[in-house]
């Protein structure tokens, strides 16, 4: 076990700045009614003193909610916010929020009131035992419509946990904890949030830990989810899936699929000339010969991508060489 | 500062600027396809800007082969007009041109303006004081098109309807080419080829307030305009471009996974067709529907894997790419730091 490193985080290491222990990041999207709510439900679950900041991060909302938080931030000093310029995306505003964060600790959560702030010492405390680098809630008694919500979840969850290979229990519940080494490790872009444990797992090897939390029916505002995400996580679980298998070998990947192209044309070849062996007189099938010359094209070419793709990770390689790699030394 | 330091430092704010009265202006007229003579368009234009009441310039940026247009200029340079010319390489894009042209502006706010007349010189008042105002961070030109001849019209119907299918940010006239905006913008967008033509759109999606202002239609506009068959075929792969950019730069997977996807599910389905007909005891070596299925399949395939290594660029990039950009920050006790770097 090691002692969390004061000046671990970029930002820790000016001189004469006080540097919060615990930063806490809620991306807000239209939410102007929970602003409120959301900081004194913080307020009251931490302590009283200035040793945790709440980052609030505007996703480009169309209502109040920006309003909200500037008021938020004249009354509390530890209430912080970042503004963005249009809608990003949740993940973005996660990342916005991860970019000014000053704690060693950074927790996520929802800032539609359905997580419970009461539970984020539980986190930090779990986090602080130094056995893990993220520890995840899960939500111990769901309270969302079954059909909409509860059961694509489901389904999203085995098909993460199948895809990914990191066991985690509810991908979809926000609030998490997090090492800051982790997440200077791990950039999130386009709707990756949901995979940060499978990020974090697969790219930097963390160690991660799942604990129940509580879970709070919606009573204020719109929910931001449809059904329609269903196709996109399905999406980002395929991209998940080969950028973690192959992100620093896309031969292995792209190569064994031109292996398995040139086997195949091999045999439509075989089928096109064995004939003649019997009947010297039979001219080959044009199908079959049509057939096997595509799928020798799809092997050149299946080749040549993994060689481009091996240039472009060769490339970024010198400059993360050793940084994505979360490592830490111990005392036996 | 290690690369850890520069990606965890984010992108300063910029809140818009409040009206200031030193504002200046910079006319960047780049100098292409088709130029009206140059001396007359600044006549035209010069009185509406002076009319503003504010410090301006006009920079006439021009290829080699355009070197020859500007002699009428030297005129109103000898008579004291504030003009100034620059020239850029012979094969610089109007995207350079206008990047070139802005990086040695003097003013606060730009203006560019087409060689040719689009709007009415009134028209240009009006967009400039939306952005010194501070409502919109760039104000661009969609002419008013009653007086026009009816196939522009269809054309640029045609055209926006089009575009609006693939990016809708429901622009009605993106190639007036009459924008208005503050001095820093071009630097923060990334401008090449022929995007200059979509500048209102890579600044929308770069969190910019874009607004679209109807001004007068200049009347030397509205004569009727045919192109090459070539330059239709270029505004459509333009088309495709700026779509794929504004809604897929950060997922490139699931733009070409989709794409795979489609072509190859629809070559699976045919060759597991055939497979099946093989097994119940049909011949398929004379069937070109089997030629149609593994060309399908081969095409998802390679869409697929091209999607792959764009996402492995994006996702080894993410970290030098900016993804945002902030507004405003509060209670920032970096903000002293930030300001300085």
């Amino acid at each position: 076990m090691e002692t969390p490193q004061p000046g671990s985080g970029s930002h820790g290491k000016r001189d004469g700045q006080k540097v919060s222990r615990l930063s806490i990041v809620v991306p807000l999207l239209n939410e102007d009614g929970n602003v409120p709510l959301l900081v004194g439900a913080v307020r009251d679950a931490l302590p009283q003193d200035d040793s945790w900041e709440l980052i609030l991060v505007d996703d480009g909302s169309t209502d109040a909610t920006p309003a909200e938080i500037r008021r938020a931030v004249e009354q509390d000093p530890r209430i912080r916010s970042v503004m963005l310029a249009r809608n990003y995306g949740q993940s973005t505003a996660m990342q916005a929020g991860f970019d000014v964060a000053a704690g060693d600790i950074v927790v996520t959560m929802d800032g539609d009131m359905q997580n419970d702030p009461r539970d984020i010492p539980l986190l930090v405390a779990t986090l602080e035992e130094g056995e893990y680098d993220l520890v995840a809630g899960y939500r111990m008694d769901r309270k969302d419509a079954l059909l909409s919500r509860r059961a694509p979840s489901w389904v999203a969850n085995r098909l993460i946990r199948f895809a990914t290979g990191v066991p985690v229990r509810d991908n979809g519940c926000s609030l998490k904890a997090y090492r800051r080494d982790l997440l200077e490790r791990v950039r999130l872009y386009s709707d990756m949030h949901r995979f940060i444990p499978a990020l974090a797992a697969g790219t930097t090897g963390a160690r991660i830990t799942e604990i129940p939390v509580r879970h709070h029916p919606r009573r204020l505002g719109q929910s931001k989810y449809g059904i329609t995400r269903v196709v996109k996580v399905l999406a980002d679980l395929m991209t998940i899936k080969l950028l973690r298998s192959f992100r620093l070998r896309p031969m292995l990947a792209l190569g064994g699929g031109a292996l398995a192209a040139l086997a195949i044309g091999a045999c439509f070849a075989i089928l096109a000339v064995v004939p003649m062996l019997t009947d010297p007189t039979y001219s080959p099938s044009v199908v079959f010969t049509g057939s096997a010359l595509m799928w020798l094209a799809l092997s050149v070419f299946l080749l040549m991508t993994g060689l481009i793709a091996e240039f472009v990770v060769q490339d970024y390689q010198t400059e993360v060489r050793g940084h994505t790699v979360l490592a830490r030394e111990y005392v036996p | 500062m290690t690369p850890a330091e520069m990606r965890a430092r984010p992108t300063p704010s910029e809140p818009a600027a409040p009206p200031r009265a030193a504002d200046s202006l910079t006319v960047i007229v780049t100098v292409s396809e088709r130029p009206m003579p140059l001396d007359e368009l600044y006549r035209q234009f010069a009185p509406a800007v002076a009319s503003l009441g504010m410090p301006y310039e006009f920079i006439y940026v021009v290829s080699p082969w355009g070197r020859g247009l500007t002699v009428p200029l030297r005129a109103l340079i000898a008579e004291g007009a504030p003009i100034r010319l620059l020239e850029v390489g012979p094969r610089a894009t109007e995207s350079g041109m206008l990047i070139a042209g802005a990086a040695r502006a003097t003013g606060d706010i730009l203006l560019t303006l087409p060689p040719y007349y689009r709007v009415r010189p009134e028209a240009l008042g009006t967009l400039v004081e939306r952005v010194r105002s501070g409502a919109v961070d760039m104000a661009t030109g969609c002419r008013s098109r009653s007086g026009d001849a009816w196939l522009n019209r269809v054309q640029n119907k045609a055209f926006h309807a089009l575009l609006n299918l693939g990016v809708k940010d429901g622009f009605r006239d993106i190639a007036s080419g009459v924008r208005v905006f503050r001095c820093q913008l071009p630097g923060e967008i990334a401008l090449y080829g022929d995007f200059f033509r979509f500048l209102p759109i890579l600044a929308r999606s770069e969190g910019y307030r874009v607004e679209e202002v109807v001004v007068p239609q200049h009347e030397a506009d509205q004569g009727r305009r045919v192109y090459a068959p070539g330059v239709y075929y270029r505004r459509l792969l333009d088309l495709l471009g700026v779509y794929f950019l504004a809604r897929f730069t950060q997922k490139p997977l699931r733009f070409f996974g989709m794409v795979g996807s489609a072509f190859g599910g629809v070559g699976a389905i045919i060759l597991f067709i055939l497979f099946v007909q093989r097994i119940m005891g049909e011949g398929i070596s004379d069937r070109p529907l089997l030629l149609l299925g593994v060309l399908l399949f081969v095409l998802g395939v390679q869409a697929i894997a091209i999607g792959l290594v764009g996402e492995i660029i994006v996702h080894f990039g993410a970290g030098n790419r900016r993804l945002y950009r902030v507004r405003e920050i509060d209670n920032d006790p970096l903000e002293g730091d930030r300001s300085s770097t």
